[in-house]
């Protein structure tokens, strides 16, 4: 607003140079200059609160900018920028200048709306922007009516106003609502300030500030939790988030604060009946919902609703939202495969989910932490299976997450498949494990046997294990025969016991690698060759042997089926990627029992309200600013003085004088038109007048 | 008093009688609603049936605004109930949208939607050259043909509405919810708001300047379901699913056209303002409209944004605090749409209060698009947040 039409400043001419120093003050904060400048920051701040990623760790940061920029970058805030001080700061001076903007302006806005300033002398209304002169042809009385008829025709509100003089003027005003508008929409931005502040978190900065307040950054059960962590009723506002498994109840709800969080006790207790997801045919998932009852001390009776996404429970200033959902403690019935045992012996384990069990191994100490079960792993169908089955989407089941742990603290990740999935035609039990959160799982392939098991894979591993055992089969299969003397005989089998020990530990490139370092470079290839076919030889005498067991074979050298044959070759893939697998165990689930957990918002948001109110004046304000214009016209009416009674019809001069606060191309229009029309009603009746 | 005489005398002078076509129309909208209502009342919670009660409202007072828009209802109604039934008449399967004549090369949305890029490419090019020959014929032949595009954009919103049923009746929903479907809004919306001002304001000229938006955006939604299958109907994630979908979206596109609309007249008028100050006498400025047109032009067209994209962000806020439980988390889409917001204040501020006018508005509004752009698909594209629908 340029100053100059403010009433408030125009009046304000200094009386005392003393009032001249707040005044200049206000000046600064009340003007437009400032407030769009300050527009313009707000616009700025949120770009960079959008373009680099807030609330991520310090680390992470470090790593993206290097440990310089990270440092200036967080110094100023940019991490959190919507909780930076200077961003406050300027929402405040914002909040400052649109009030002393509104207060300033108000009084002089609604005097504005009421006067009709039908005073205004005529040499005052041929200085308003439309304006024109020109001779009547009726009596006053009769132009006087004429127009108070025409402008209310219009739409306007008039007031006459008689001179001294003799003259006329008929003031008429039309659309006064376009300054509440203005009112409205600068009165919203303050309410909605209002209400923002009053959902923000100052109360615990407050608490931060006087030390009785800090965040707990350790994963604990609730009684170990920091004292000074826990929020109780005090806390106006919050929006926290809370797990909670099926057939449990909470009454806590944890708030993000810092690098770790604050425990909101709430005045009620939910109980999460159960958690449903349902899908589409896609995999998609289609809805989430939690059945739900309520607890109260006041209630009587506790409610029982279902929530989903879209559909909260409501219930006195909290809102309950269904925002996610988490394993809850699927309890897991586990065989522990210990990869390097020579007899079979897996280890029977009952836990569950988020549970941390020991493991006393003969290679080492080991603590295994289940971290998560997914009952559905869904991956887009391959082409085949899509014009098979018409679906899209391929669900490879169920999977556990875990995390193998030893005494120096060194962690694997394993995420392993409960059932076999189909990879090029033969089933597997894919287990996948990697050194790092970083990277990708890398993948071991477990072939399925006939019966759609592992037992066959274990089979043969523990008694490729077992040197003593598999070396008894090997020579109750290949007796020393008359034409091979014994010590011939007894080197064959010690090469063949060597060639089986590396390829357990590294499959065949632990053979190559002997060969490179024991042989003559050049006998090597030749000697290799040798090595690769008595392994393969010995290997394939193994699990004849466990195919005989299997009872699929009766004798060695029966023929063998297509199947038996692929799954030895994958068997032996398998084999050979044990060696990078981390730890020697296996871990497979025997059964499970899914427990899903709901994830909770709750909140509860006094301000909400508030800024609902503000936002409905925002818009009420919007729509009168721009679609209300606040019109202004004059008709002045001037008798001319030399009219003599009964010469020529009674003529007088006529001044018609029109504004807009909005300086539009159709005012210009709409006062022409109002013009020919008063001067056609002068012209028609020139005559018939009297 | 004489007064009342000239009252009496004007009462009925200026004002537009009440037509047969008026009450046609009016039993026409009607009608049509409670059609919509008998067939899929069913599927409508009480907050639908609100917002179709509005619609009907709203589209009974827009089409008495706007006399042309009456007539582009009826025809793609029609439209759209030749595609419905000739889909039901196929046993309401997708595949009739192969079999059937009218459904393969017309009415299909698929078909439809590919009608209404043509035609809109074709449009942009018959407005230049009509700048350029300056034919009041070739003028009337681009705006038909923006008036076919935008009817069908429409059917093929209607119809696509329809088949997302069709497909499998738990997919169902309104076509505004992913990248590909908003495009098609856009478009459509923009084309609509910008016919309504050249037919007010008289002011073909900017014809072409207005359709390169939309000609760049058509392009895309080409590019979308040609290079990434985009067009496939997919059914919504959880947090879509809610009525609030229905009135937030729409009215962002309002904000979105108006402020595309606002630019591409500032780029008309700044090309005008630099032809002039070179010659007065400029052909090219002969052949625009006044400045002071283009200028007003602008600043209505962004007052109409702004008011429906204070309403949107509003109702977003809303839907938010219903879905997310906050009506304001810093989302990144959140977070633009105040940026945008906040500088079209500015730019309001500037032109009501500090008077400004012309080229440093027409340069703002301008800039004010690329905001806009950033807002509706750079977010999209380059920062992840909760609105992660259509990700490129
Ligand atoms: C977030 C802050 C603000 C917003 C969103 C805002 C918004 C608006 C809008 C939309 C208009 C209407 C423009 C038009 O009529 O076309 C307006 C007008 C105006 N604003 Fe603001 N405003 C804000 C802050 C301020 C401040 C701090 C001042 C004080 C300098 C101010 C003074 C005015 C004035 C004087 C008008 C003109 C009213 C009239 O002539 O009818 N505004 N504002």
């Amino acid at each position: 607003m340029t100053e100059s039409k403010t009433p408030a400043s125009a009046s304000a001419a200094p009386k005392t140079v003393k009032l001249k120093q707040p005044n200049q003050l206000l000046n600064f904060f009340g003007s437009m200059n400032l407030a769009v400048t300050l527009l313009m920051m707000l616009s700025i701040a949120s770009v960079i609160g959008t373009v680099l990623k807030q609330n991520e760790t310090m680390q992470d940061y470090m790593i993206q900018f290097g440990p310089f920029w990270a440092e200036v970058f967080n110094s100023l805030g940019l991490f959190q920028v919507y909780g930076a001080a200077w961003f406050i700061l300027v929402l405040v001076f914002l909040l400052l200048s649109t009030s002393i903007c509104v207060t300033r302006n108000t009084p002089g806005f609604l005097k504005d709306m009421k006067q009709y300033s039908e005073k205004l002398s005529r040499a005052a209304l041929q200085h308003q922007p439309n304006n024109t002169t020109f001779d009547g042809a009726v009596t006053l009385e009769r132009q006087q009516e004429h127009a108070v008829a025409l402008l209310k025709h219009k739409g306007y509100k008039t007031k006459i106003h008689l001179r001294d003089d003799g003259s006329v003027t008929v003031a008429g005003l039309k659309g006064k609502w376009n300054r509440l508008g203005y009112f409205l929409t600068h009165i919203s931005i303050i309410v909605i300030c209002i209400g923002a502040l009053l959902d923000s978190n100052l109360l615990l900065k407050y608490r931060e500030l006087t030390g009785s307040l800090e965040a707990e950054t350790r994963t604990v059960s609730l009684d170990e939790i920091n004292q000074n962590s826990w929020l109780g009723p005090e806390n106006m506002s919050f929006r926290g988030s809370v797990n909670v498994p099926d057939g449990q109840k909470t009454d806590v709800l944890f708030l993000p604060y810092r690098n770790g969080y604050l425990a909101q006790k709430l005045p009620f207790t939910v109980l999460n009946q159960q958690f449903r997801i349902k899908y589409y045919d896609t995999g998609m998932p289609k809805s989430f919902e939690s059945d739900l009852i309520l607890t109260a001390p006041e209630l009587d009776e506790p409610i029982h609703a279902t929530i989903a996404v879209n559909h909260p429970l409501y219930y006195k200033n909290y809102a309950i939202y269904q925002s996610s959902f988490a394993d809850g403690g699927t309890t897991l019935k586990l065989k522990v495969h210990p990869l390097l045992s020579p007899i079979s012996n897996p280890l029977e384990l009952e836990t569950a989910v988020n549970k941390v069990e020991p493991l006393k191994t003969p290679a080492g100490k080991f603590k295994v932490e289940f971290n998560d079960f997914k009952m559905h792993n869904i991956i887009p169908a391959s082409d085949e299976e899509k014009a098979l089955t018409g679906h899209k989407m391929h669900n490879n089941g169920p999977t556990i997450i875990f995390k193998v742990r030893n005494e120096q603290g060194k962690a694997w990740e394993y995420e392993n498949y409960v059932m076999p999935s189909l990879q090029e035609g033969r089933l597997f039990f894919m287990t996948g494990m990697r050194e790092s959160q970083a990277e990708p799982f890398r993948y071991l392939f477990i072939p399925a046997d006939a019966n759609r098991k592992k037992e066959r894979f274990f089979k043969f591993l523990t008694l490729l294990n077992n040197p003593i055992k598999s070396m008894e089969l090997f020579t109750a299969q290949y007796p020393k025969t008359a034409d091979v003397s014994e010590k011939t005989y007894q080197l064959q089998t010690k090469l063949i016991q060597q060639l089986l020990a590396l390829f357990r530990s590294k499959g065949f490139t632990g053979i190559t690698e002997f060969a490179n370092n024991n042989v003559p470079e050049a006998e090597r290839e030749q000697v290799s060759d040798y090595y690769f076919g008595q392994t393969s030889f010995a290997l394939q005498t193994l699990y004849l042997d466990v195919l005989k067991n299997e009872g699929v074979i009766q004798l060695h050298n029966d023929e063998i089926s297509q199947f038996d044959q692929t799954w030895f070759e994958d068997a032996l893939n398998t084999v050979a990627g044990l060696s990078a697998y981390g730890p020697p165990m296996y871990f497979e689930v025997a059964s499970f029992k899914q427990i899903q957990a709901t994830g909770l918002q709750i909140t509860k948001s006094p301000g909400k309200d508030v800024v609902y109110f503000g936002s409905a004046m925002l818009i009420i304000g919007v729509f009168f600013l721009f679609y209300v214009r606040q019109r202004r016209v004059w008709i002045h009416i001037k008798p001319n003085a030399e009219t003599k009674s009964g010469t020529t019809a009674p003529s007088s001069e006529i001044t018609i004088a029109a504004k807009d606060n909005r300086d539009l191309p159709e005012t210009t229009t709409e006062f022409n038109g109002l013009v020919n029309r008063v001067k056609k009603f002068n012209n028609s009746n020139i005559n018939t007048s009297l | 008093m004489q007064t009342e005489t000239y009252l009496e005398e004007f009462k009925n002078e200026g004002k537009k009688p009440f037509t047969l076509r008026d009450a046609a129309w009016i039993a026409f909208v009607i009608l049509g609603s409670f059609y919509a209502w008998i067939q899929y009342g069913s599927l409508m919670d009480e907050y639908e049936i609100g917002i179709l009660g509005g619609t009907t409202i709203g589209l009974i007072f827009l089409g008495r605004l706007w006399p042309s828009l009456q007539t582009l209802t009826v025809s793609v109604s029609l439209m759209v109930m030749l595609a419905i039934w000739t889909y039901s008449t196929h046993g309401d399967v997708i595949t009739a949208n192969e079999e059937t004549f009218f459904l393969k090369f017309l009415l299909s949305s698929q078909s439809a939607i590919m009608w209404m890029s043509a035609l809109f490419v074709m449009a942009t090019a018959t407005y230049f050259l009509a700048l350029y020959n300056k034919s009041d014929f070739t003028y009337k032949t681009a705006n038909v043909m923006v008036w076919a595009a935008a009817t069908f954009g429409l059917v093929g919103m209607m119809v696509r509405w329809r088949e997302s049923y069709i497909i499998n009746f738990n997919y169902g929903h309104i076509p505004v919810s992913s990248l590909y479907e908003v495009f098609i809004l856009f478009v459509v919306l923009t084309s609509l708001m910008y016919l309504f001002y050249e037919q007010r304001y008289k002011v073909r000229a900017v014809g072409g300047f207005v359709m390169l938006v939309i000609s760049a955006a058509v392009g895309f939604l080409l590019w979308y379901t040609f290079g990434k299958d985009a067009h496939v109907i997919q059914p919504l994630v959880p947090a879509l699913k809610s009525y609030w979908m229905k009135i937030h979206v729409p009215a962002n596109f309002v904000g979105y056209g108006s402020f595309s609309i606002a630019a591409m007249v500032g780029v008309a008028y700044l090309l005008t303002e630099r032809a002039l100050r070179k010659n007065s006498e400029s052909g090219f400025a002969k052949r625009m409209p006044a400045l002071e047109v283009m200028d007003d032009l602008m600043y209505k067209v962004i007052s109409l944004g702004f008011a429906f994209f204070t309403i949107a962000t509003v109702l977003g806020a809303m839907w938010a605090a219903e879905a997310w439980g906050g009506y304001w988390s810093w989302d990144p889409k959140e977070t633009w749409a105040l940026i945008v917001w906040l500088n079209y204040a500015a730019w309001l501020h500037l032109r009501m209060s500090k008077g400004w006018r012309g080229t440093p508005l027409a340069w703002w509004a301008f800039i004010g698009l690329l905001i806009t752009t950033f807002a509706f698909l750079g977010v999209n594209m380059f920062l992840s947040g909760l609105h992660s629908y259509g990700e490129l």
